[in-house]
Parts: C-alpha cells; structure tokens; sequence
C-alpha cells in the first residue's frame, strides 16, 4: 500500500482582519500532502462572517479538507450554518461522525467532531451531584460513544480520529495544570484506543506540545498553530496501517 | 490596593468574553501597579484589541503588551509515523 501524507493544522482563529492570509500558505498543499485535516477554532467569535471567510480561505484546493468545529466556533450559536457554509465550499466536516476519501487508491478514513473536557484518567470529573456537573460530563461520554461507533464501521486503510480537545495531557504540556479538566478528556482516546487508529490529531491547547501517545500506543498530535508554528504539520503515514 | 489575582483574573475574564477579543491564550501577570500581557496572536489590530480591552478593565494601571505576533512559517519536514 501507498504511504499517506496528511497535512494537519488546528486553531487557525480566522477572521475579516486576516482575509487572504493563510490561504497564501496552503499554495503548493497538493505536493506536500494528500490531505488536509483542519481540527477546530476556524473562526475567533464563531460568527457567520468568520464562518465565511473560513469557507472562502479553505474552498477549492487540489486536495480534500477535512474539517470539525471547536468551542470558539460555538460562541455565537451559529455552529449549524457554518458548518453548512463550509461543505457548501466543498469542505468535509465531521460532527461525531466519520468520512472515508479515496486517495490515489488508498482509503483514508477520520473519525471526529469537536469533543470536549473532562479532564485526564484520576483526575477528572465525574458524572455525579449537581445537574450542571452531570452535563457537563455527560456530553463528553455521549461523543466518545459516537467516536467509538463511527471508528467501528469505519471502513479504510488507514484511520485518523480529528478532534478539537485533546485526548491526552501529554499534549499539554505547557498549559497550567489546573485548566487541563477544560482542555481535553481522556475518555477520547479510550474510545479509539478501544477501535483502533493510526494517528489523532488535536489542537485546542495554544501553549501545549506537538506530541504525545494514547495509553493504547496511538500517536497524539496538538496542531494548533501556536504550536507547530507552520502552516501545517505533515505526517506521513506509512504503508501498513497499524490497527 | 486590590489584591493583585483578582485584577489579573479580572483583565483575563475581560478578554475571554468581551466580544471584541474573546482571546483565551493571553497570560496576564499583575505586579503591583504593573500588568504584563503575554501569548501570540495573529495581527496587529488583535494585538492592540487586546490591549484595549486589558486597559479597560484595570483603570489606572499600566498595562505593558508583551504580545508577539504568531509568525507562520512555510510547512516543514514531514514527520513519519
Ligand atoms: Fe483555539
Ligand atoms: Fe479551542
């Protein structure tokens, strides 16, 4: 089988005030990579405009985009138009679901949506005591068991699981601990170390790490733009997938 | 003299739900009569933003913005997994 390289980035906070700047740097995607997966925090304030401009900046590359919302992109409850403003650009966007593209013969599968917190094994929160906590708690184990559907019937040569929140702490290493409850929950990573994938790709935590692993062995990568400092990050995945 | 967490926490709540910032990367240090702004952000207009808005929620303090501009560099080496 084919090698893969799927380019990743996260957190690129667009708006009216950067118009044309970060689709200059996707110029020459098509030979660096495959794939381009966008990982949440298109916009700044989560407003139609910025949902425009997102669509106009990541519309019509040679390469598929592949894209899910995050927390910033919620802000002004226009969550649902963005997200059609964005596949009406053609763009691919996952919502606890999966997509399978076809590339150069090899099919790539992602698996993802937002996520959300809850913090990391030991140290997290849990689905007890007042009706705010439960939800709190509830809404991120209702998406790691979509995750973990979505990853089941996924049928590909290689599966990438894409989120906003991490899955992991390794990832974020350079926050303040006591915000990590609101960076990430590990119950992400279980749900794919539980189906298996080849790679995760996050970004969320600004002053975070590029890399980490699941308890399973599953490579994390944090893409935010802060932390790669790149246009995008390239990762190569090679000719056996690893599930 | 107000307790210099609570000004720090103040000046970082203002930037995370004003509507003009909604910035929730910026580090906010407060020594005295000095307040600090640190993170990376994408332009100059949200540098200044920021600023503003720091400005705003600690009257007369000075606010000193150590905000640098995220530079994007072009893609680097792959990584093979
Ligand atoms: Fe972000
Ligand atoms: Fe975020």
């Amino acid at each position: 089988m084919k090698a893969l390289r799927v380019a990743a980035v996260a957190d690129i906070h667009l708006g009216e005030d950067i118009r044309g700047h970060y689709r200059k740097k996707l110029e020459g995607i098509e030979h660096r990579a495959e794939v381009l997966l966008v990982g949440g925090d298109l916009t700044r304030h989560g407003t139609r405009e910025e949902g425009r401009v997102v669509a106009d900046e990541l519309c019509d590359l040679p390469i598929p985009v592949i894209a899910v919302l995050g927390n910033h992109d919620y802000h002004s409850d226009a969550e649902e138009e963005i997200t059609a403003m964005l596949r009406d650009a053609g763009i691919i966007v996952l919502d606890d679901d999966a997509a399978v593209v076809s590339l150069d013969g090899v099919r790539l599968g992602v698996a993802g949506g937002k996520g959300f917190g809850g913090g990391f094994a030991g140290k997290c929160a849990s689905e007890f005591g007042e009706p705010e906590t439960k939800a709190f708690v509830r809404h991120t184990k209702e998406i790691a068991e979509r995750w973990r559907h979505a990853l089941k019937d996924l049928d590909a040569d290689h599966r990438v699981v894409l989120s906003h929140y991490s899955p992991v702490k390794d990832t974020l290493a350079g926050e303040p601990p006591e915000i990590y409850p609101f960076l990430g929950s590990y119950l992400l990573a279980e749900a794919a170390d539980a189906e298996g994938a080849d790679l995760i790709v996050h970004g969320h935590a600004h002053l975070g790490t590029e890399k980490g692993m699941t308890p399973g062995g599953i490579r994390v990568r944090n893409v935010a733009l802060p932390v790669i400092e790149h246009a995008y990050a390239v990762y190569c995945l090679d000719g056996e997938g690893v599930h | 003299m107000e307790t210099p967490q609570y000004v720090a926490a103040r000046i970082q709540r203002a930037l995370a739900e004003d509507e003009r910032t909604n910035e929730l990367g910026i580090r906010v240090d407060v020594r005295g009569d000095q307040v600090f702004l640190r993170g990376q952000v994408s332009c100059e207009e949200r540098r200044h933003g920021i600023e503003d808005v720091a400005r705003e929620a600690a009257p007369g303090l000075t606010v000193h913005n150590e905000i640098r501009l995220l530079e994007v560099r072009a893609p680097g080496e792959e990584e093979h997994l």
